[in-house]
């Protein structure tokens, strides 16, 4: 799932960088955790008024084939001035240290800073998160909040690369790569309860399945009206019926529902009953159980 | 060029601090006198965005339902605020006393870094992750009973439902311990006269206090943009691509008919009945032993009054009185805490095997709604 609007320019590979030997394969690509750009947002909420943006280390894996998944991120502390930049590296030393207790498959891959802004103390942070993930390459992750007008919010992914006739470290090509979205379907639960939240809905907390299921049923009968509606005003000849969609819909209400005949449905009905059946009579037994330890034996 | 990155950054005092006041330390004895927010009792739990997509993701990954971890924020006007998480390291059983104080300090260390970049540093509860709706055990009741006077409030535990996260709805309840049970555990009385007096059942250990979830406008808007689709640039080409060029698409995994976990969650039904069983034989054993000894000591007393009283029939110094609780152990009466724990487990296998079962019926019906008409 891409995080910015597609572009219609190539992803270029990195092609070799010379005088680095990279053992595996360079990124080709970077998946990011919600968790992660959650920590980011986080961290620029709590910058303090002097700075322009915040900087900190992402933690992810590695896979063989060029992928990196972006896990999790922490805050690190930087200062930028107009002569100088400073990252507090002890820190985040100490910092990967107490994360790597907790996670150890966890490794530094890069890092990032908000603002989609690539400047000269870019790319010496860069060289520097270069040397903390040698022999890999760092990525660089921009997170765009969207705070500043006319800008929207969006991840962009980068990688270095040397320029020029004698490489320096503040100079340097950062090459974009493709960001993705991505989260396990455990997750994906946690993010529609934020995002419910985030739109503003009133809805209680916390819900019980059957809230959660009466939610999406709701949804499927919109979906199934807007579809109604529209089958309808084509069949009236108010609108021009499109092709792709009436094709679309033939396959989903075409699917079979053979399985759920009804000695089948019948069965599974009963085996229902039977679990639901059981489990209140364990909850009724536990509740007298549980008031007779509290009589005395006389 | 004169930039340079400096090994370690200098004390960030560069900035000249304006004018700030003074505070000046408060007393120790004035300092209960001016915490007025510690008498304002909890109502509410209010967990950011980022501290739910943390548990979820350490849950996740750790092995079973050991993952568990620390709550930051700060109480205000009732509502307890939870701004930020970081988890535990998870420490094997041996060598217990090292692995205690390496929480410790890792505890600490994190604290103070997490302080430096302007993040909250005050603990005010944990989280636990827990499967199929269960969460009682010994070690949590008893954190948490430990960390009642340290803690403001008393300290809550969130506890997160792993599995009925994955049905597709993010369970998060906040508990604290109820005041009946923090006084019985003080005592270290668990016997029947001391659950009665408190009116202790499994549901009256922990009480619950509802939460909210609040996310930030930063993270609102963020996550607006993620569910916002993206206008497609080849033109509407194909429906299914249109909706999932958004970053986060709209799911209804909740519709599966599967109902995967029901056996797992009746074995375990069964498994915690059997401990059950078990815990109940112990008990009933230890008070048989209870009752003999007692009869044995019963006998005894009766006996040498018999005695005594022909004694002095006969014109004899009755014999002594000996103490009774000298010559025959009486055991204490049994903690009945861990069978009323299993009762609490119990309890919650079955509901959610309930909760499981009713939602199954609703899609049942549907489906078949759908195959008829």
């Amino acid at each position: 799932m891409p995080l910015t609007q597609a572009s219609s320019a190539l992803h270029l590979k990195n092609a070799t960088p010379g005088f680095l030997s990279t053992p595996g394969r360079a990124p080709t690509s970077v998946t990011v955790h919600p968790v992660a750009l959650f920590a980011i947002l986080d961290h620029y909420l709590r910058r303090t008024d002097a700075q322009e943006r915040v900087i900190g280390t992402l933690l992810g894996t590695r896979s063989d084939t060029g992928e990196i998944e972006v896990r999790s991120a922490f805050a690190v502390l930087h200062s930028e001035t107009a002569e100088q930049v400073a990252v507090d590296m002890d820190y985040h030393h100490q910092m990967y240290e107490l994360h790597h207790k907790v996670n150890s498959k966890e490794v530094i891959v890069g890092w990032y800073s908000t603002g989609s802004n690539l400047n000269t103390y870019s790319a010496l942070i860069q060289n520097f998160y270069t040397q903390e993930t040698a022999p890999h390459q760092a990525i660089h992750l921009a997170l765009d909040t969207g705070v500043e007008e006319g800008k929207k919010a969006g991840v962009k992914a980068y990688i270095s690369s040397p320029v020029g006739v004698s490489p320096k470290p503040e100079n340097c090509v950062f090459v974009p790569l493709p960001v993705e979205l991505k989260f396990s379907e455990q997750e994906r639960s946690g993010l529609d309860l934020l995002s419910n939240v985030a739109s503003g809905s009133s809805d209680v907390f916390p819900a019980t399945d059957l809230d959660i299921l009466e939610r999406a049923l709701d949804n499927v009968s919109d979906m199934l009206d807007r579809v109604l509606s529209y089958v309808r005003s084509v069949l009236a000849g108010e609108v021009k019926g499109d092709a792709a969609v009436g094709r679309y819909l033939f396959d989903t209400f075409g699917a079979s529902t053979e399985e759920l005949e009804k000695g089948a449905f019948n069965s599974s009905l009963q085996d229902t009953l039977m679990v639901s059946y059981l489990a209140n009579l364990v909850r009724s037994q536990a509740e007298v159980s549980s008031r007779l330890a509290l009589t005395r034996a006389s | 060029m004169a930039a340079a990155i400096a090994a370690s950054l200098p004390a960030p005092q560069s900035a000249p601090t304006p004018a700030q006041p003074i505070y000046e330390a408060i007393p120790a004895s004035m300092s209960k006198a001016i915490d007025l927010e510690s008498d304002i009792p909890l109502t509410h739990v209010q967990l950011d965005g980022i501290v739910v997509s943390k548990i979820i993701k350490h849950s996740r990954e750790a092995h079973g339902t050991s993952a568990h971890g620390v709550l930051l924020g700060l109480d205000l006007d009732g509502t307890l605020e939870v701004s930020n998480s970081f988890p535990l390291p998870h420490h094997v059983a041996d060598d217990d006393d090292k692995s205690v104080k390496g929480v410790a300090r890792y505890q600490a260390s994190m604290l103070r870094s997490l302080k430096e970049v302007q993040g909250d540093d005050s603990i005010v509860g944990f989280y636990q992750a827990m499967s199929m709706g269960s969460f009682y055990n010994q070690t949590l009741v008893e954190t948490q009973a430990v960390q009642q006077d340290k803690l403001r409030h008393g300290g809550i535990v969130v506890v997160h439902d792993i599995s009925r996260t994955a049905r597709g709805n993010a369970a998060f309840r906040a508990f604290r311990l109820t005041r009946a049970f923090l006084d019985a555990f003080k005592r270290n009385n668990f016997s029947t006269d001391s659950l009665i007096s408190h009116r202790l059942t499994f549901s009256s250990i922990l009480e619950e206090i509802p939460i909210k979830i609040r996310t930030n406008p930063l993270l609102g808007a963020f996550l607006e943009t993620l569910t916002t689709p993206l206008p497609s640039e080849a033109g509407d080409l194909k429906p299914s691509s249109a909706v999932e060029s958004a970053a986060l698409p709209p799911s209804f995994s909740v519709l599966n008919l599967g109902t995967s976990n029901t056996a797992k969650n009746l074995e375990q039904v069964v498994e915690a009945l059997d401990a059950y069983k078990t815990e109940e034989g112990n008990l009933a054993y230890n008070l048989r032993q209870i009752a003999r000894e007692k009869a044995k000591a019963d006998a005894y007393v009766q006996k040498r009054k018999d005695e005594n009283a022909s004694r002095v029939a006969q014109g004899l110094a009755p014999l002594p009185e000996e103490d009774v609780g000298r010559l025959f152990k009486i055991p204490p009466e049994p903690s009945r805490l861990e069978s009323m724990l299993l009762l609490g487990r119990i309890d919650a296998y079955a509901k959610t095997l309930e909760e499981t079962a009713s939602v199954g019926l609703v899609k049942m019906y549907a489906a078949r709604g759908n195959s008829i008409a």
